[in-house]
């Protein structure tokens, strides 16, 4: 299941630097080259992430070519924005390494560096 | 009833009174293991007492209710309507009252904490998965990424699998020992499932909101969870590079970790107090780290702690004794 997750990060790594659209054989002929890989599995792993909703899909003849349904980018901030967000406002359990910090805080945090600064040579 | 007042009126009183006392002893973090026993025993002294308080109200009016129900008949009838029958009724309803608004309260505070877990765990799972798809892979770290932000950050988030984040920002402030502290710093919170507690306390917080011990609770375990996980880091990647990366991300700006070891910063080089009473984490992380406390002082709040934690877990057992005796 690790595995799995592992190649979809792979495939939209991929599919984000490739840009424009892609079918499942010019990924699978691009990956081939570089892993042990079946086209089976390349084709059910794009399947999940259209299902999952990171993939948008337009038949074109007889098979489907897939495009990110939002940039990397969009992606980033969002998550940013969600991590960034007061404790109030995102339910989610991050532990950041430094917390967000209000003024007094700052200003605290400076005092101990001014401190520092005076202690060193 | 005796018994539920009891435990009811410790419950109340601790769940206001522990953290006065409780918060000097964690605040500095000179005892990080016995701080967060205490806090969490604390909390789960004040809970039982809860519920063993509703059983008991509940036991009393299951009992009382063949008394309650012949004597209200018997109001109801008028004559026979004596002093002692009338007494009994106010005495029971009140039994009742109690029992049902108790098992009320807690069904609601039961409600939101499932509620808030639930939404927590499925806002963590879909950000971890989110992280590591949208990610870039840092060399050699697994299951650890990159996200393109200027700001400086640095994260980890509970999942299946879990996910460490650094964004761009942090990346250009530390050097490769500082981002060594910093994810050895996040891989102990995963390590010692530190986002479990978290889970646990922050939904206590939203079930008992505007309850002291519930809400300071759970920020006082973040903070001590924050301690936990930099004595780790210092463990492996040393005190220099662990402050020096804590003071680049807060400030934003790059601190050599070469030069603040080669100046000193080990402990005995550093200022002397300069923190107001205030619970202030960042800072107060960095002052622990530059000041760490002696072994008998360490020794000393751990000895406090400890007797602390062990009348709050002996408080219920031992009142539910003494009253039904």
């Amino acid at each position: 299941m690790h595995g799995f997750g592992e190649l979809e990060a792979v495939l939209m790594q991929r599919i984000w630097d490739h840009g424009g659209t892609l079918t499942v054989r010019d990924l699978f002929e691009e990956l081939r080259g570089e892993r042990n890989i079946a086209y089976t599995t390349v084709m059910s792993t794009m399947d999940n992430l259209h299902r999952k909703g990171w993939l948008a899909r337009e038949r074109d003849g007889k098979a489907y070519r897939y495009k990110p349904v939002a940039s990397r980018e969009e992606y980033s901030a969002r998550l940013m924005r969600e991590a960034m967000a007061g404790a109030g406002d995102t339910e989610a359990v991050l532990s950041h390494f430094v917390a967000q910090m209000d003024g007094s805080e700052s200003a605290a945090l400076r005092a101990v560096l001014a401190k520092l600064r005076d202690a060193l040579p | 009833m005796i018994t539920a007042l009891a435990l009811l009126g410790y419950a109340a009183c601790a769940a206001w009174c522990v953290p006065v006392l409780l918060a000097p002893l964690t605040r500095r973090g000179a005892s990080v293991r016995a701080g967060l026993a205490a806090w969490l025993t604390a909390m789960a002294s004040v809970l039982v007492s809860a519920a063993v308080a509703i059983q008991f109200s509940l036991r009393t009016v299951a009992a009382d209710w063949p008394q309650l129900t012949r004597a209200l008949c018997r109001s109801v009838a008028g004559g026979a309507c004596t002093p002692a029958v009338y007494g009994s009724v106010v005495y029971q309803a009140g039994v009742i009252v109690l029992a049902v608004s108790l098992t009320l309260a807690g069904a609601v505070a039961a409600w939101r904490y499932g509620r808030r877990v639930r939404r927590s765990r499925a806002q963590t799972r879909s950000h971890a998965r989110a992280a590591l798809l949208v990610g870039r892979a840092i060399a050699g770290q697994a299951r650890t990424v990159m996200l393109d932000d200027p700001r400086p950050a640095a994260y980890c988030v509970a999942g299946r699998p879990a996910a460490i984040v650094v964004t761009s920002g942090a990346l250009a402030v530390l050097d490769p020992p500082q981002l060594a502290a910093v994810l050895a710093h996040e891989s102990a919170h995963l390590a010692h499932g530190h986002h479990a507690l978290a889970t646990v306390t922050r939904g206590l917080a939203a079930a008992f909101p505007g309850v002291p011990l519930f809400t300071r609770g759970a920020a006082e375990v973040a903070r001590l969870t924050e301690m936990a996980a930099d004595d780790t880091a210092t463990r492996s990647s040393g005190r220099p590079a662990l402050v020096t990366a804590l003071i680049a991300i807060a400030t934003g700006a790059a601190v050599s970790s070469a030069a603040a070891a080669g100046a000193g910063i080990r402990g005995a080089a550093a200022p002397a107090g300069t923190m107001a009473a205030a619970a202030r984490a960042v800072p107060d992380r960095v002052e622990r780290l530059l000041r760490p406390s002696s072994r008998a002082r360490a020794a000393a709040f751990a000895a406090a702690l400890t007797l602390a934690l062990t009348l709050l877990a002996a408080a219920p057992p031992a009142l539910t004794f003494l009253a039904t005796r």
